[in-house]
């Protein structure tokens, strides 16, 4: 058939007058480019956090005051619960046999100084032994806290990364004393880097023994513990029993709902698919409009170009052009429009989610599937929004049409 | 016979009114005639020739191109019929603007489902019938009227079709223009084309070997040439 003619046709006639044909297609590359770009930022979001948030300490779950908080509402309502106390977290880990690990943990944020360096608003984690493995902190200097370290109420720390190079530029820091806050630590060890988490330095903190958190601090906030299961498949077990435990403390009723917050991995997995799956959802709508918009706009170039060139669909008919034949090559031509405006979209869509990623914390990767995905959709739109004026072309009388000045 | 039409009749609608374009019209035309279609406007001879082109189909009666009835075809066997027994060539050339002249020669023969590189060799070598085969990559605005017309000529013979149908093909022309491409129609019939041409002109009428005279949607007069003897037979009506 005249494929190859009506594709030249078309592309002819985009070369020819290129800023219209970029107005003409700036819906469908605003369209398919905000697909790709989403889905880009998407995925490197989803393998990020796959491979941070799950990978940080397996079979790892969090009881705290407050639990997973969305709203105002949740926040009053959970504020009025008994706090967490270090008593509570023994009590559980002595009542656990589903656990591997019950570690305490207490947070505040403190500056801290050598000399005349000062860091301003460093997380200060007061922790129980066993943090490096629930955390996932590995030491790259000196040692991690020890259960002594704990038992004694010892002013010793271990230090992110980051703090050594804000506090101790150029020196080795183990053995140097760290005033955090108004007392002095010892810094015993320095972890491994560990990278940003969606933006968020991970290496910038003072991790102390969690008693020694309590004499210094006497926290008025709440402390909450990490539990490890055994294995993966104790997991639910676990969490059942610490449940439990933690409602035979407080002696909670059955029926009465939980004055505890309990989640896991998957709890705030749950959180982030809802997050982008709202974004998600959002773009997805923007990019219906969009290509809605642009699949008219192109039904109106190519009403145009009918009308335009009713005496050359005349001549067509004349030479023998059936219905068909005319009807292929408007439908080629629309969707050749369209798939130029795909392929502008998916370039653009992919240089901006590089752009996105080189210059700010977003993650992206592009996947195969969504270029397809980008591509498809533009084709379906020249199909859908060319079938109408292919059809008028097609249902011409070539009398008619011959005689149209 | 080449074309064989029984009674015909070709009535429009317009608005409430009826329009007896045809009024009960008879023809036959014979293989390798050249026959001229005459009348004023309004005399129904653009009906009729849009009929004989299976453009249009007739109200009642009976149209049969190589004894196939036409007047009950749907569109797509008119299109095939068009395509493969029907040469146009239109007083305002009608050429695609954007194509060169062969592309132009070319275009039937893309309906004919003919591949590639066949097209192309039919196209130059129509091309070179009408003595076109150095204005092959030319577009239609860089070619003169005669020649333009010349390029419509070659679409037309280049399927080889039964009727080369002619409408008013020297309108748009000069008068020597005209003469040179009504001379390439006779070379044509010469070489055994059966050629209609519709005209209102006596003098490019002349050209043809039979007249046929219309007036108010039937047939006139049906005579031979006046001026040169007619080599085929004059039908009678």
């Amino acid at each position: 058939m005249n494929l190859r003619e009506s594709v030249g046709i078309a592309l002819g006639a985009l070369r020819a007058n290129k800023l219209r044909s970029f107005l003409t297609l700036l819906g469908t590359i605003i369209g398919v480019g905000a697909v790709i770009f989403v889905l880009s930022v998407v995925e490197g979001l989803n393998r990020y956090v796959s491979d941070k948030i799950l990978s940080a300490g397996s079979n790892v779950f969090w009881i705290d005051k407050y639990g997973l908080i969305t709203n105002e509402e949740e926040f009053e309502n959970a504020d009025k619960r008994p706090d967490i106390t270090l008593d509570d977290v023994d009590f559980v880990r002595l009542g656990m046999r589903h656990a591997a690990l019950v570690v305490a943990g207490g947070d505040a944020t403190v500056p801290v100084r050598h000399g005349n360096k000062v860091a301003r608003n460093v997380p200060l984690h007061g922790r129980g032994a066993g943090y490096d493995v629930v955390e996932d902190y590995a030491i790259d200097k000196g040692r991690h806290l020890s259960d002594l370290d704990d038992r004694r109420r010892q002013a010793v720390c271990v230090v992110g990364p980051e703090v050594v190079d804000e506090v101790f530029p150029g020196l080795d820091p183990i053995g140097r004393q760290l005033r955090v806050g108004e007392q002095t630590f010892e810094i015993v060890g320095v972890t491994k880097a560990k990278g940003k988490l969606l933006g968020q330095t991970q290496d910038r903190f003072v991790t102390v023994p969690v008693h020694s958190f309590q004499k210094y601090w006497r926290s008025q906030f709440s402390f909450y513990m990490f539990i490890k299961s055994v294995d993966q498949a104790s997991l639910p077990l676990a969490e059942q029993e610490a449940r439990n435990l933690m409602r035979a403390r407080r002696h909670l009723p059955p029926g009465r709902p939980d004055n505890f917050g309990l989640s896991t991995a998957d709890t705030y997995l749950e959180l982030y698919r809802t997050l982008t799956g709202g974004v998600f959802a959002l773009t997805v709508g923007v990019a219906a409009i969009a290509l809605l918009v642009g699949g008219i706009v192109i039904m109106n170039i190519m009403l145009v170009s009918v009308t335009e060139r009713t005496r050359e669909i005349g001549v067509r008919k004349a030479l023998g052009a059936r219905r068909r034949d005319v009807l292929t090559q408007f439908l080629v031509e629309a969707t050749t429009l369209s798939l130029s405006g795909g392929l502008t979209g998916v370039v653009a869509g992919v240089a901006f989610a590089l752009l996105v990623s080189l210059f700010t914390p977003l993650p992206a990767a592009v996947s195969l599937p969504s270029l397809f995905l980008g591509v498809g959709m533009s084709c379906l739109v020249g199909v859908f929004f060319g079938s109408y004026p292919a059809w008028r072309a097609s249902r011409l009388d070539p009398i008619e049409a011959l005689r149209y000045e | 016979m080449l074309i064989s039409i029984r009674d015909l009749h070709r009535i429009y609608q317009v608005g409430a009114e009826q329009v007896h374009a045809l009024n009960g019209v008879s023809l036959e035309i014979a293989q390798n005639e050249y026959v001229a279609i005459m009348g004023p406007s309004g005399s129904g001879k653009s009906t009729l020739m849009n009929i004989l082109g299976c453009l249009d189909t007739p109200t009642k009666g009976s149209y049969r191109l190589k004894d196939v009835e036409i007047s009950s075809l749907a569109d797509d066997d008119l299109a095939r019929i068009r395509n493969r027994e029907i040469g146009f060539v239109f007083q305002t050339f009608n050429l695609l603007p954007r194509a060169d002249a062969l592309h132009n020669v070319e275009l039937p023969l893309v309906y004919a489902g003919l591949k590639h590189e066949e097209r192309r060799q039919r196209a130059r070598e129509a091309l070179q019938t009408v003595g076109l085969q150095d204005r092959m990559k030319h577009r239609p605005n860089e070619l003169s009227g005669g020649q333009r017309q010349r390029v419509a000529i070659a679409r037309a013979l280049v399927n080889h079709p039964s009727i080369i149908l002619a409408d008013e093909p020297t309108g748009n022309l000069d008068t020597a223009t005209g003469e040179e491409i009504m001379a390439a129609f006779s070379e044509i019939w010469r070489q055994g084309n059966t050629v209609i041409l519709v005209t209102h002109e006596a003098d490019i009428a002349a050209h043809a070997r039979r007249v046929v005279r219309m007036r108010d949607g039937h047939i006139e007069s049906d005579v031979a040439s006046p001026q040169r003897p007619a080599t085929a037979p004059a039908g009678s009506a």
